[in-house]
């Protein structure tokens, strides 16, 4: 088995009393594509963001290559912040925001052209149309597009991708999945991308990782999970995609879900329809979500779900 | 393509100068500071330096508490001295002093807040004690001391108003770099792995650049007022003639119980002009190079 | 019923060191109340500038031409005053990509009772912050985060909270440009049954703007598509995606994806050619470079929005009932 390429180890994010991340295993393997869905506030933005080095991890690890790697930040890493206008400097223009990665790490190749090429494979075309523009001058899904031309200009070995495609529009969108891919096809880049769309999941992703309130619930193989999901949550997310209309929608109800409060036992039970249908009495595990935390997902899992009906079926099965 | 990014930050600035002068606020500033300018460097031609010495002026015949109508321009005061040179010249002190101690003022202020606010924790708590004991100790006071302690020459008086008056620049500065150190364009150039001094340069200055400048105009208009105190107090270089001076030295001599408005009135009137024209362009640039203000559209 | 927004021959042109861009040329349509139109298109189509030129939001310096009506009242002549009451309780916007467009210094709460209290909607401040708080659990925020500065939410959190600012003035029209991009599907269905809600009782209009086909669908009952600063195909929402009669709606539609689809498993599709360049528009239908129907008629004029199908109108020489 290749080694992975980045390795959190049972990290741990704070802030006062929210646990944003409160233990998540996960690891990336070169040339891999793992999707990173789940919950609006569940800890994605925080995860990544540690893997970047941009938050200080509570407690935890996160393994760059088996190396440590704590605030200093990775060349080889890098990162599509989910709000691109956030992202560009107002007072900058399109060519300098895309050359300054190029400029940190002292490119010695012709800079020009590898700021229009990266530019070019974005969509931006023809690149001399945006190179003087400055922020405000573009719309939003060419400002995304500037943010991806320059993570990618400076051919990063682990890009972590925050809903880098959330504001464009479908053949763009393709267009930019396809050149992901072939880069980690080619490259073997590893790519770990935040994202609610599962379409995205399905047209790249090896592997898709489901996060809810702060860990990882679910794990596998992209097909396998999107086709038969196993945790009580992603069956209800999975529910309200509009393409699997066939099944019924799950919306659920319950409380609102807030790091700074997480239930005692499952952190899903309060919303869960299983406990909620009396399905886990029948399995006679109702004592169990409400006052048992089911174990974390380990980094190595191929296909799991941190749920005590799960196990009990699959015990019983 | 470094020459076409050169390009557009001048046409930011065409753009910001068009704007600038369509305000009238603007204009009117601009315009009255131009003509302090103009005559503070056109002074030798407009006027002359003999007869601000007392002993050329007797010896000249002027007469003492001479009006407009019998000795020229602006008269002269009880040394005979002709108040028109003293005028002229001392526009060129005014605007010296105003100009430099707000120059101190602001590189002070501005790289204060910028380090307390980038670097924050222990440096910028030590940073900021140190600011608000130079904002709570009276300034008057401190600046009459400074100025007692160090002597009576014009640089000292440059160096007594910078030092006294940095700290709300300070604190200015530091706020605002607080909030642009939370922005994600912040982040995203440490994640390229660009180191402090970096994002410094690249993304805080060219953020507060604005706010600095415009803060600059309006340190302006402070500085020649405390320069005016401070000589009206007699902490002046007794030298050279500044407004402020011929102020103190028209009160001092019983100017306005004579009615010899000549001898005050155009130290007093300039004085107040120059402040406002620095009034006015800094505000007016406030808001055009303050985002906050812009966005609100 | 009388329409509540009518816009008639809007055109807004940038202009730029390199010469004038013309965003969007010449776009009509009406709105009633309790309505709801969806807008889809190319990123860089212009849709973002027609939402913010409805509520003159553009900068100073920017050509706007065209009428705006919303009610009586044509938007683009009003008085600054009247404009600025009109804006958050006659017709309110979720701004794209704003969410670090939130005053940074100032607690959520604040911001959402902010115009409540400046327009006078709430009898006192009290008042104003329960209906705050009521509009964030609507949107599944807890009241206990409601104290919290923006930065200390995720970027859904903001993004809703932005949404209930909107909302905050009960304005008569919403416009929306593209309010759910950071929201999973659980909380962008509870976003949308909000607003669903507030059609049917409350008869608000809307104007969304996404690039999610399927929630325009859901959301909208009528569509149009634009295409290079114009509207190139509109009809009723299920029409349109089901029995598009433009190409370039039939490459949006053919482009998104479909979950268990084998065929674009690791194989996303993408559109060929370039996005038009708005300042050097093609002559004839500006989208001939790419369209794979194109025949050589369609370089001589742009071809004018007619009727394509019942209730269906489409700017295509070729798409005729
Ligand atoms: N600085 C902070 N202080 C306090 N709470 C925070 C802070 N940053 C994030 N949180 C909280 O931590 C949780 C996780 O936030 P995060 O941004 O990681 O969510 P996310 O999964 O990226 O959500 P989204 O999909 O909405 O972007 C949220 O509930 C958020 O409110
Ligand atoms: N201030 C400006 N100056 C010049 N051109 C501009 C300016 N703002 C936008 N544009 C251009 O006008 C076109 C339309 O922009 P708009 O923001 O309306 O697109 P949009 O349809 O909202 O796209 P997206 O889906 O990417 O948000 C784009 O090609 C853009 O580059
Ligand atoms: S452990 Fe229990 S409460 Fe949690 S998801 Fe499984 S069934 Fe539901
Ligand atoms: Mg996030
Ligand atoms: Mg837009």
């Amino acid at each position: 088995m290749t080694e992975a390429l980045v390795v959190v180890e049972d990290l741990h994010i704070h802030f006062g009393a929210a646990r944003a991340v409160d233990g998540v295993n996960l690891a990336v393997m070169p040339g891999e594509v793992l999707a990173l869905v789940g919950e609006s506030g569940s800890g994605k933005t925080t995860l990544i963001r540690a893997i970047q080095g941009l938050t200080h991890p509570t407690s935890g690890k996160v393994l760059f290559e088996g190396k440590e790697a704590d605030a200093r930040h990775l060349p080889d890493v890098q990162m599509v912040f989910q709000d691109p206008t956030g992202a560009l400097n107002p007072r900058r223009t399109v060519s300098e925001i895309v050359a300054e990665g190029l400029r940190i790490e002292k490119f010695k190749g012709n800079e020009a052209e590898a700021v229009s090429t990266a530019l070019s494979r974005a969509g931006l075309r023809p690149p001399e149309r945006f190179l003087r523009r400055f922020p405000h001058e573009i719309s939003g899904g060419q400002r995304q597009r500037v943010v991806i031309a320059g993570a990618m200009v400076t051919e990063p070995r682990l890009l972590l991708a925050d809903e880098p495609v959330a504001s464009l529009d479908a053949s763009i969108r393709g267009e930019i999945l396809g050149l992901l891919r072939n880069l980690v096809d080619t490259t073997g880049l590893a790519v770990l991308v935040v994202t609610h769309d599962l379409g995205l999941a399905w047209n790249i992703a090896d592997r898709v990782a489901v996060m809810y309130l702060g860990r990882i619930i679910e794990v596998g193989p992209t097909e396998e999970l999107l086709d038969s999901p196993k945790h009580p949550y992603t069956k209800a997310l999975l529910s309200v995609v509009p393409e699997t209309r066939g099944m019924e929608q799950q919306i659920l109800s319950g409380e609102i879900p807030d790091p700074k409060r997480i239930p005692s036992g499952c952190r899903f039970h309060p919303r869960c329809p299983v406990l909620q249908s009396g399905e886990s009495e029948r399995l006679g595990i109702a004592e169990r979500c409400r006052g048992e935390d089911p174990a974390i997902i380990s980094a190595a899992a191929t296909r799991e779900a941190a749920c005590w009906a799960v196990k009990a079926i699959a015990v019983a099965g | 393509m470094t020459v076409v990014v050169g390009d557009r930050k001048r046409q930011r600035w065409v753009e910001v100068a068009r704007e600038f002068w369509q305000a009238r606020s603007g204009r009117i500033g601009v315009i009255i500071l131009a003509f302090f300018v103009i005559l503070a460097i056109a002074a030798p031609l407009v006027a002359g330096t003999d007869y601000i010495n007392p002993v050329k002026a007797r010896a000249a015949g002027l007469p003492q508490w001479g009006t407009p109508a019998e000795v020229g321009p602006l008269g002269t005061d009880h040394f005979r001295r002709s108040v028109w040179d003293q005028f002229v010249y001392g526009s060129r002190i005014s605007l010296l002093v105003g100009l430099a101690a707000s120059f101190l003022t602001i590189l002070i202020g501005s790289a204060v807040g910028i380090v307390s606010g980038f670097v924050g924790g222990k440096l910028d708590s030590a940073l900021m004690r140190i600011t608000e004991w130079f904002l709570v100790i009276p300034f008057l006071p401190l600046a009459i001391v400074l100025a007692a302690v160090l002597g009576r020459s014009l640089l000292n008086m440059i160096f007594v108003i910078g030092i006294t008056s940095w700290p709300s620049t300070a604190r200015l500065v530091r706020s605002q770099v607080l909030t642009l150190k939370q922005r994600t364009f912040v982040d995203r150039s440490r994640s390229l792995g660009g180191s402090g001094l970096h994002v410094v340069r690249q993304h805080i200055l060219p953020n507060v650049s604005g706010l600095i400048l415009a803060n600059t105009t309006l340190a302006v208009p402070i500085s020649i007022l405390t320069e005016t105190t401070l000589s009206f107090l007699g902490l002046g270089n007794p030298q050279t003639a500044s407004w402020g001076k011929t102020l103190e030295e028209a009160f001092v001599n019983g100017a306005i119980a004579r009615n010899a408005w000549w001898y005050y009135l155009p130290a007093g009137v300039g004085i107040v002009l120059v402040v406002l024209a620095f009034t006015l362009i800094g505000q007016t640039l406030e808001q055009i190079v303050d985002p906050r203000l812009k966005d609100r559209r | 019923m009388t329409a509540l927004l009518s816009v008639r021959d809007l055109t807004v042109t940038y202009r730029t060191s390199q010469g004038e861009v013309p965003a969007v040329r010449g776009v009509s349509f009406e709105l009633e109340p309790g309505g709801s139109l969806g807008l889809a298109g190319e990123s860089g189509c212009g849709k973002s500038t027609m939402a913010n030129a409805i509520l003159r939001l553009l900068p100073a310096g920017i050509t706007t031409t065209g009428e705006v009506l919303l009610g009586e009242e044509d938007v683009l002549t009003m008085k600054p005053g009247r404009l600025r009451a009109v804006r958050w309780t006659g017709a309110a916007i979720v701004f794209q990509g704003a969410l670090h467009a939130l005053n940074p210094v100032q607690r959520v709460i604040d911001q959402i009772t902010e115009p409540i209290i400046l327009h006078k909607t709430e009898p006192d401040k009290k008042a104003a912050e329960k209906r705050a708080v009521d509009l964030l659990g609507q949107v599944g925020i807890p009241a206990n985060r409601a104290e919290d500065y923006p930065h200390q939410l995720s970027g859904g959190q903001r993004q809703r909270v932005l949404i209930a600012m909107a909302l905050a003035c009960d304005p008569d029209l919403l416009i929306a440009d593209e309010p759910t991009t950071a929201l999973d599907l659980m909380v962008q269905a509870q976003v949308l049954a909000v607003l669903e809600k507030l059609r049917a009782e409350r008869q608000l209009s809307m104007i969304f703007i996404t690039h999610d086909l399927s929630v325009l669908t859901y959301v909208c009952d009528r569509l149009a598509v634009m295409y290079a600063g114009r509207i190139v195909e509109r009809g009723p929402s299920d029409q349109v995606f089901e029995r598009p009669t433009h190409p370039y709606t039939r490459a949006l539609a053919a482009a998104f994806p479909t979950i268990g689809d084998r065929e674009s498993r690791m194989n996303p599709s993408g559109l060929k050619g370039d996005p038009p360049d708005p300042a050097a528009l093609p002559a004839g239908c500006p989208f001939h470079p790419r369209c794979p129907d194109a025949i050589d008629r369609c370089r001589d004029a742009e071809p004018p929005l007619l009727p394509s199908g019942p209730a269906q109108e489409a700017a295509c020489i070729l798409a005729r009932p």
